[in-house]
């Protein structure tokens, strides 16, 4: 039945006119190499979508290094960060302060693990929010994050295998696919999260072997008839958790004599039997191979070039847009998964290929993405250079950050969190028709990204500004070209935090929030008298207040919660 | 019988009247002539729990005549016989539900036994999007069964709403995420709403026009969120300044959630759907304690749920706000009738529904499941009542939608069940009576190749299908019009695999299952 159709005639004549104004597609270009102008208005685009924000000299710099050379910064191979220290715990017998915890296990039995653990957790959140504010041209804590939003899961309480899993994720996130799945399937936290460590020869648990297949690998395809999803079956879900049978998680002396969470293949819960998949792989068959056997599973399943695509789509709706209408289908995901079939999987070529599109580039792709609250309050965060302005003693720093990332829960109340998603498919917003995107607006998120965006502009206690957490709108200010001359200012900032120009009106509002009733030369001298005596506290003040009223005007328009 | 031929006539005869009322469009002229002095828009709301994750409803909803059967696949994580609370000999409830008992023993809880869909898909968010969908399990739809209905009465929102006439959200969501239920085929009906008190005005920046790209498409879209919500506090603020709740809830969040709905109706809003939601549900382990299957992750999940819904139903019954709500939970699918042996259950079929309020029938809709003495794994409880069939009869009995129109919106095979009962206020089906189950066999049963299926019907409708024990629906016997008598109708079982299987016979308004083991 055609719902839609049926829909129509009940409306009758009042039909709803956005019913057809929704309908505003993707353009219909491909992943042929974009030729067309470079400058600083392309750049912002690239990186808006590749990292969690640009500077002003991140855009200055990918101007210069033009296309290819910002796409070869973005991919680089660059060292792996310094782990998470612990920053102020003092009775955590296992690692000193000023010590990395991430390989210091424990006594099993020990009464103060929970506190351990918790020191652990804080120094973890607090940690990553600075790889992510701190990061320069890269892509790989967006794409870390790509990945944790793939393989979700949740802390269940153990800091430990949660740092492994996301090192991992960070380690691999410009890596191979195929690997990367074969290293999360016998992952400590996933085989606690999906229940993989209580799937047994006996008694098989099939929670992970639905989700590798369903949302790992290769997707579900229609229901063809009952059972069968075009792309696997019910028996290949059955088939396949007998190969993933026998691997438990448990406290082990991995550092000598002390203990930590790992995972172990016990061979006697091991199922031995040959296991036989559904025609849908061609009724493969695989025979026992112990504590090996489960990566010849997923090459299985990789073989298919159903994986390519389904693993395209999901780039393409993190990175481009979420609507995948069939020529997007057949001139982007078509093309980018023979790319990353191609190459065995190996995840570089395919996202060089995407960011040098025409289709990225094209000017109807930029702007109409939906910052998730990540993108939307880093973003301002990494303009500012947050990252350079908080203290850089341990403690203070990491409390700060940590305080940041925790401020009265608003990350919860916008949805979105490290380590916290809503469900093992991730966030809505990238896989739930039709809202996609828009998932992220609504009635109660948008008080939370107010009050967020305040937070950072305007902290206090008891009316004492807190300068340490607010966002340092005059460092931001003088790194830009021309920040003498109110129009210009107004300009480059729009560009920095919006995708598109605003009107005249839009501008000339915003103007009034810098020079309320005055002339532009005013600005020109205030600003001046500023930057000749920047000691004098009244005149940067006053400067500040400015800055940070018309830097709000920006952020609290609905053009810059776009990107 | 004859109510529904009379019904069905005079709404065929009222198709393409439509009619203008306090500038709202009726999509169908009400069938009835006194139905006219009605407000259309009456102040009826329905409370909607989902449960995320799978429910095990057989652990919630206990079919004591089944007992050894189930012990027999799930001792691990039986609950004792002599714990359970029993309802009527034959059925009972979780130990930890005592608040529902005793809405069940007031008759303001119905429980309508496995609820669920041909053909089972027992992935989450597939399935989940089938029960807000109310779509067909090889169909894809991207709006929600009650969000095409508001697009039929809402026509065009969210311009020119709120106004005069539609003043309250039209739909609430109580957690950060908008309803799928409630998606429309443009715009989601539903706001969502954490806090009633915390609202005030956001900013919206500077109008300009949008261009038509999908970048303007977007920005139009917040533009419009960012002004609804707006529009909309003051009158949220306002029913919750002046609403009351009168007990104390339990401090949980779907307590919480509940408690604001109690407020907001107590208040005086007018908002048609509300919907709740309370998490963790897929049970795969650790479903009950090792040493005492009563207490456990399950066992606090059914303790949470009856708690918050029987404090609700307390509050309305003290404010005597009682006839204006209807409540309904959900999950995405039950769970496999043999447990695993972590004490938890994977991804089920049917599972029940429940029904609550003043307004209802009680009792039960459908009889408890049969469990085979022999269950496979994967095997789950086949699908007895069509769920469609209940939100179908919910837009019937409590929004006065024609059966024509359910159709449309709902599924054409919708079948209507009289599982609300009228209150005080004069509903357009009043009056009818609670549901006979009748009798169903399959001789003979174990069954070799051929058997018979024997029933009786009225002159009716009459269809006949064949399920397997993962929930799948192999075979059509019979679609069609039968005359009133005894049946016996043929079935030829060579080809099945040997295993349990479900006989299921639909009649108009009444369903049965049978259970019979090929060999």
């Amino acid at each position: 039945m055609d719902r839609r159709a049926t829909l129509a005639t009940l409306l009758g004549k009042s039909k709803n006119k956005s019913v057809q104004e929704d309908s505003f597609m993707p353009p219909a270009s491909g992943l042929d190499p974009y030729t067309g102008p470079w400058g600083p208005e392309q750049a912002a685009h690239l990186l808006r979508r590749a990292t969690f924000g640009p500077t002003i000299e991140h855009i200055r710099q990918a101007t210069q290094d033009g296309l290819d050379g910002t796409v070869a910064n973005l991919l680089a191979d660059i060292p792996m960060p310094a782990p998470p220290l612990n920053y102020y715990y003092e009775d955590d017998p296992y690692c000193a302060v000023g010590e990395s915890w991430v390989d210091k296990g424990y006594v099993q039995g020990d009464s103060n693990l929970g506190n351990i653990r918790t020191m652990r957790f804080r120094s973890m959140r607090a940690w990553t929010l600075d790889q992510m504010l701190k990061e320069g041209i890269h892509l790989r804590e967006k794409m870390t994050l790509f990945w944790h939003n793939h393989f979700v899961t949740a802390d269940e309480g153990e800091p430990m295998y949660t740092w492994n899993y996301i090192n991992t994720l960070r380690e691999n996130a410009l890596g191979n696919v195929k690997e990367l799945v074969k290293l999360v399937t016998v992952d400590a936290g996933m085989l606690r999260y999906l229940n993989g460590n209580q799937n047994r020869k006996n008694s098989p648990n099939e929670n992970y072997a639905r989700e590798l297949f369903e949302l790992f690998t290769i997707g579900k395809g229609p229901q063809v008839r009952f059972g069968d999803y075009t792309n696997y079956t019910e028996a290949d879900i059955q088939s396949a958790a007998k190969v993933l049978t026998g691997f438990i998680v448990r406290f082990s002396n991995m550092y000598n004599e002390y203990y930590h969470d790992i995972s172990e293949y016990i061979q006697s819960y091991h199922d031995t039997s040959t296991k036989t998949f559904s025609h849908r792989f061609n009724y493969a068959t695989i025979d026992n191979a112990d504590g090996e056997e489960y990566k010849l599973l997923v090459d299985m399943i990789f073989k298919k070039r159903e994986c390519a695509r389904f693993l395209c789509r999901k780039l393409y709706r993190y990175f481009v847009y979420y609507k995948i209408t069939p020529d997007v289908e057949a001139n982007v995901i078509e093309p980018m998964s023979q790319v990353l079939h191609g190459s065995g999987y190996n995840i570089k070529p395919a996202l060089e290929a995407l960011f040098k599109s025409q289709h990225f580039h094209d000017m109807l792709n930029v702007g109409p993405m939906i910052k998730n609250p990540f993108d939307f309050i880093f973003g301002p965060m990494r303009a500012c250079y947050y990252a350079d302005t908080i203290p850089s003693d341990l403690y203070d720093r990491y409390l700060q950050l940590r305080q940041a990332y925790d401020y009265q829960w608003k990350f919860n109340l916008m949805q979105m969190e490290y380590f916290r998603h809503p469900s093992v498919a991730g966030w809505k917003a990238y896989y739930q028709e039709p809202g996609f995107y828009r998932i992220w607006i609504n009635s109660a998120t948008l008080p939370p990204r107010r009050d967020i965006r305040k937070y950072f502009l305007y902290a206090s206690s008891r009316g004492v500004p807190l300068t340490n957490v607010r966002l340092d709108v005059l460092k931001l200010v003088e790194r830009m070209d021309n920040p003498f001359e109110p129009n210009q200012l107004i300009d480059d900032l729009v560009r920095l935090f919006m995708p598109q120009p605003i009107s005249q009106s839009q501008k000339d509002y915003l103007k009034e929030l810098l020079i309320p009733g005055l002339p532009d030369y005013e600005w020109t001298l205030e600003y001046n008298m500023y930057v000749s005596d920047p000691d004098d506290e009244d005149m940067k003040n006053a400067i500040d207040s400015k800055l940070r009223a018309l830097l709000n005007g920006i952020l609290e328009m609905p053009e810059s919660f776009l990107s | 019988m004859k109510r529904r031929k009379f019904l069905q006539t005079s709404a065929a005869a009222a198709v393409g009247t439509p009619l203008m009322l306090n500038g709202m469009q009726l999509g169908v002229l009400p069938s009835t002539g006194f139905l006219k002095k009605i407000r259309p828009e009456n102040d009826r709301a329905i409370v909607i729990i989902q449960m995320l994750g799978g429910n095990d409803g057989l652990n919630m909803v206990i079919p004591l005549d089944q007992y050894d059967n189930l012990a027999n696949a799930r001792g691990n994580i039986i609950l004792p016989e002599n714990a359970v609370l029993d309802l009527n000999g034959l059925t009972a409830l979780h130990p930890a539900m005592t608040g529902l008992k005793e809405m069940y023993d007031n008759a303001k809880l119905t429980v309508v036994h496995s609820a669920g869909y041909p053909s089972q898909n027992r992935s989450h968010f597939r399935s989940t999007d089938i029960w807000t969908s109310a779509s067909a399990a090889d169909e894809f739809v991207s709006s929600g069964w009650l969000g095409r209905y508001f697009d039929t009465r809402f026509p065009g929102f969210p311009d020119a709403y709120p106004n005069v006439d539609v003043n309250s959200p039209i739909a609430l969501t109580m957690s950060s995420l908008v309803s799928e239920t409630c998606q429309g085929e443009a715009s989601n009906f539903s706001l969502a709403l954490t806090n009633p008190f915390s609202l005030s005005a956001l900013n919206q920046g500077q109008d300009s026009e949008p261009p038509d790209t999908p970048y303007g498409d977007e920005l139009r879209f917040l533009r419009q969120a960012i002004d609804q919500t707006n529009k909309y506090n003051d009158v949220i603020t306002g029913a919750a300044k002046h609403g009351a709740n009168t007990v104390t809830y339990p401090n949980t969040s779907l307590g919480n959630q509940l408690k604001n709905v109690a407020l907001l109706i107590s208040g005086g809003l007018a908002t048609k759907v509300f919907v709740c939601s309370i998490g963790g549900f897929d049970t795969h382990a650790n479903q009950v304690d090792t040493n005492d299957t009563t207490i456990g992750n399950h066992a606090n999940l059914m303790r949470t749920l009856s708690d918050a819904i029987a404090a609700f139903q307390e509050d309305l019954y003290r404010q005597n706000l009682e006839e204006r709500v209807i409540g309904m939970t959900f999950s995405e699918f039950g769970r496999q009738i043999r447990s695993n042996a972590s004490n938890g259950t994977d991804h089920g079929t049917a599972a029940p529904m429940f029904l609550f309020g003043k307004c209802l029938s009680g009792g039960f809709v459908g009889e408890n499941p049969e469990i085979a003495p022999d269950v496979a794994v994967q095997e789950g409880v086949p699908m007895q009542n069509d769920f469609r069939n209940i939100y179908g009869s919910l837009l019937m009995d409590w929004f006065e939608v024609e059966e024509d129109e359910v159709k449309s919106l709902i599924f054409d095979d919708f079948e209507y069940m009289p599982i609300l009962d009228p209150c005080t206020q004069p509903g357009k089906y009043a009056g009818k009576a609670p549901v006979d189950a009748f009798e169903l066999n399959v001789f003979p049963n174990p069954v070799v190749d051929n058997a018979e299926i024997l029933f009786e019907s009225e002159d009716e409708r009459v269809r006949i299908t064949l399920i397997d024990g993962m929930g799948a629906e192999v075979s059509v016997v019979m679609d069609g019009k039968l005359y009133a008598g005894t049946h016996r109708v043929p079935i030829e079982t060579s080809r099945f695999p040997r295993g349990n299987y479900y006989v299921r016979v639909q009649l108009e308004g009444r369903q049965q299952t049978k259970l019979f083991v090929k060999l």
